[in-house]
């Protein structure tokens, strides 16, 4: 029997706010151990938590991003379960009434047909503590560093539209992307601040069954929750066919060994909701006053790309993936630098050159405006490209502007044609056979001819002139 | 040992020399934090803990030149009044007033106990920053005194926004300042169903008195309530539920005693928290728990239910500017050894907490207690009520 899989995706992902969720803390989960905590987060007696601001709208614009619909009312429940990384006995979180619902991202299917996969919901909780377990001699010890409690975190929680890893790990990258572009998370499976479970079925392919489900866990980076699905469904796959009936439960992935392993259940109670944080109430002003802080969604300025500079959808998606990239790559053609010249020298120079150098775009010496300066030289025939490429390297390393670079290294290319035509004169009256050739059809001395002239000037002619003065000569 | 004080301020008093409460001597209960005092809620859950920082109430109250004297013995965390020592210290008069939580009617009920005004304000008028509580959407601070005016001026002192707490209602503060009650334009509402299970012999007094306000002009009405009974339940249910999850922080994880000899973190929270909690509180805890895991639908119809009282004794106000109730019952047992024992004491008052409007205990020659309360935010005219009650009954009786 051929079967075929219905998958749905649970993402935490945690915001980016400056505090944390209830309090007034560093969101900082990487700092020194419970350095980012007080009495709120630390669930002291007597204490009221004090729902972020900042964080909820970090929410709000990631759930826009996804043409989710906020919520005019949502609101906090306890998710009561006892463990030492959860001080008090319950995780804040929005069960009954999430922050939105609906919304959308959609990818390319396997075969490149446009595929829309859908949101259930979105909603607010706060992360719990981290557990590290330590010997004290031959005593196991448990350590809780409360640093990351009360962190910010959205669930998506998608409906069950996935049918293979593919559409899963595509999903995943434009999340990702998506959510980097509203600011709300950096949207790292390596580090911890996206997070992936997903939810395996199987059932006879063209059928409308919603069998019994697994849920896999503990995958660290995109490829591994495709490789984590994949096994999964040929798992389940063999299950079936060996008369086998699935049943509910949670698997780990392994990575090294790369199959799934079952874990044992964590004890989860109903939720109830809080009686202590406020309702959220999000007035229609405010739903589109958070609407306008949208920045232009990545499809969107994708499109805009293609429209406007003519590019092919994979270059303009290329470009558009990295919301710092095409902000890079627009202030670098607003300083008149050709679009096409600008995507192919970013693209190509210097987005390896700052992978190469473990540096960030935003922080390298290389600005928009020097990078631009220096494109332009190129563009205006003063330098080429081999010296071009040079100077980049030594605009990562030195404050000076391109221009003086240029001039100090000597890299100013020589198109004066008084000049050229000397060294032009000479390289022919040298090289007579090439000259022969030439006239007797062969193209291919041409270029050799040139190679002389670049050679004679020390790499510093412009190629082009002479490509023109030694067509005019040789007729 | 002190047989009334937990812990009594032994710093010089409070000499500011301004302020509406000033030579005020306030009595509060180690649920509510005065910064370095021991506040142990009445519980071994919290041995030894010390408040990090004052209550919003008694920051309040120091700064309006009050004293605060110390804190009084109290029961677990507030719930009842078993082990409570509440109000003894206005009977001894050590102090003119007290704080205290009022969960199910504490307040109002050691009130009663001790002779003096025992008020329940508004649910969402006084910050819980520093208020050690156990369910969180029934309790609010009481305040105890000899007198009306020493309640109207606490009540304004601590009431009002709290930038640090959110749970505060976003809506306007009422006027609590005093204004004349014209007995003619007041309507006074008895519940028929509280009534009829009063004991004979205690209900006629409480008539009796009815009788007098009417002849002072008050306009009398029997009102019916035929879900009353329901108050009890629904505090039960959902007063339980949420006790359960707001004693889950005290874990022996980042503070109070943890059991030794735990083998792992499994038996580290049973033998703890096995430790922390007296028997009767551990009995709600776990009721609690039972309705929260395996009664859930039973505990989200006690929520919807508890919409539904409220709506109902909103339509009740529109009958009556106030409602009289007894404050004790005279049938509850004399001690206090199950959750049925304790929730029999509060018959007449727990309704408040369901709804959250606020109630006055009056000291009074009926013996049940004569109790009045108000719709939500009424605060001010019930204590106006409570002021005419007082001066009616000099000029009448004494
Ligand atoms: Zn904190």
């Amino acid at each position: 029997m051929e079967f075929e899989a219905v998958i749905g995706l649970e993402i935490h992902v945690e915001l980016n706010s400056a505090t944390k969720l209830f309090c007034d803390c560093p969101n900082n989960p990487g700092d020194e151990p419970n350095i980012n905590t007080c009495p709120v987060c630390l669930w002291f007696p007597g204490e009221v938590p004090r729902l972020s601001r900042a964080a909820l709208e970090k929410a709000a614009l990631l759930c826009l991003g996804f043409n989710a619909e906020l919520q005019p009312r949502s609101a906090f429940d306890q998710k009561v379960y006892y463990y030492p990384d959860l001080p008090k006995g319950y995780q804040l979180s929005q069960a009954h009434l999430p922050l939105s619902r609906g919304g959308w991202i959609d990818i390319a299917d396997e075969d490149g047909t446009p595929k829309r996969l859908r949101i259930h919901h979105i909603h607010m909780e706060e992360d719990v503590a981290k557990l590290v377990h330590e010997m004290e001699g031959r005593l196991p010890i448990s350590l809780v560093d409360f640093n990351r409690a009360g962190a910010p975190l959205v669930e998506i929680v998608t409906e069950p539209d996935f049918r293979s890893p593919h559409h899963a790990m595509e999903f995943l990258k434009a999340l990702r992307t998506q959510v980097r572009y509203v600011g709300s998370s950096e949207c790292s499976m390596e580090n911890g601040t996206m997070r992936v479970d997903a939810n395996i079925s199987i059932r006879p392919k063209g059928t409308n069954q919603m069998n019994t489900k697994v849920e896999v866990k503990n995958m660290n980076s995109i490829r591994h929750v495709g490789d984590a699905i994949a096994h999964e469904i040929t798992r389940q796959s063999m299950a079936v066919t060996a008369g086998e009936s699935v049943v509910l439960h949670t698997r780990l992935w392994d990575p090294d060994k790369k199959v799934t392993l079952p874990m044992r259940a964590k004890f989860e109670g109903p939720c109830v909701p809080d009686p202590m944080v406020p309702e959220i109430i999000l007035t229609k002003q405010e739903i589109e006053d958070l609407r306008a802080r949208l920045p232009e969604m990545p499809a969107v300025r994708a499109e805009r790309f293609v429209q406007q500079y003519g590019f092919s959808a994979e270059e303009a998606i290329y470009l558009s993936s990295d919301p710092e990239v095409a902000a890079y790559f627009e202030a670098v053609i607003k300083d008149g630098v050709a679009p096409r010249t600008a995507m192919h020298w970013l693209t190509t120079q210097l987005i390896p050159a700052v992978k190469d150098r473990s540096q960030e775009l935003a922080q390298i010496k290389v600005t928009p405006a020097r990078f631009a300066a220096l494109l332009k030289m190129l563009s205006n025939d003063e330098i080429n490209a081999n010296a071009a490429r040079e100077v980049l390297a030594q605009l990562f390393d030195s404050d000076e502007p391109p221009e003086a670079i240029v001039s100090a290294k000597g890299f100013k290319q020589v198109s004066d044609r008084g000049a050229l035509d000397e060294m032009i004169d000479k390289v022919l009256g040298e090289q007579a056979a090439a000259v022969a050739d030439f006239k007797s059809g062969q193209g291919k001395a041409m270029g050799f001819l040139i190679g002389q002239v670049m050679q004679a000037s020390g790499g510093k002619a412009n190629p082009k002139i002479i490509r023109e003065l030694l067509a005019k000569k040789l007729v | 040992m002190d047989s009334i004080f937990f812990y009594r301020n032994s710093e010089k008093s409070n000499d500011s020399g301004k302020g509406a409460l000033q030579k005020l001597k306030v009595a509060v209960q180690p649920n509510i934090s005065v910064k370095g005092w021991p506040t142990e809620a009445g519980s071994a859950a919290l041995a030894d803990f010390k408040a990090l920082e004052d209550a919003v109430v008694a920051e309040r109250l120091s700064g309006q030149g009050a004293n605060i004297v110390g804190s009084v013995k109290m029961s677990e965390f507030g719930f009842g009044l078993k082990g409570s020592q509440a109000g003894c210290a206005l009977a001894e008069k050590s102090a003119d007033a007290e704080l205290m939580l009022d969960v199910a009617g504490e307040a109002r009920l050691a009130a009663a106990r001790a002779g003096v005004y025992g008020f329940k304000p508004s649910y969402g008028l006084i910050s819980r920053i520093g208020l050690v509580g156990l369910i969180p959407s029934m309790e609010t601070c009481g305040i105890l005194a000899h007198n009306i005016k020493s309640i109207r001026d606490i009540l304004q002192t601590i009431a009002g926004h709290d930038e640090r707490d959110f749970s505060l209602p976003d809506e306007k503060m009422p006027d609590f300042s005093s204004q004349k009650i014209d007995p003619k334009k007041t309507t006074l509402g008895i519940i028929e169903e509280v009534l009829k299970d009063l004991p004979s012999g205690k209900r006629k007094v409480l008539e009796k008195e009815l009788e007098d306000l009417k002849k002072a002009g008050f306009v009398i009405k029997e009102l019916s309530f035929p879900d009353y009974s329901q108050f009890m339940l629904i505090h039960q249910i959902v007063g339980s539920v949420e006790a359960s999850s707001c004693t889950g922080r005290y874990d022996s994880v980042r503070y109070g005693r943890r059991a030794p000899g735990a083998k792992n973190w499994n038996e580290m929270y049973l033998q703890s928290r096995g430790a922390a909690f007296g028997t009767l509180l551990k009995s709600y805890l776990f009721q609690g728990a039972f309705f929260q895991f395996e009664r859930y639908n039973a505990y989200e119809d006690a929520c919807r239910l508890r919409a539904q009282l409220v709506s109902e004794m909103q339509k009740l106000s529109a009958k009556a500017d106030f409602l009289v109730f007894p404050t004790h019952n005279p049938a509850a047992s004399g001690t206090v050894d199950s959750l049925a024992d304790l929730y029999e004491q509060f018959v007449y008052t727990a309704f408040a907490n369901v709804t959250g409007q606020p109630a006055l205990h009056i000291p009074s020659t009926v013996d049940a207690g004569f109790q009045i309360a108000a719709k939500r935010l009424d605060d001010g005219r019930l204590l106006d009520l409570g002021d005419y009650l007082l001066s009616h009954r000099h000029g009448g009786k004494s």
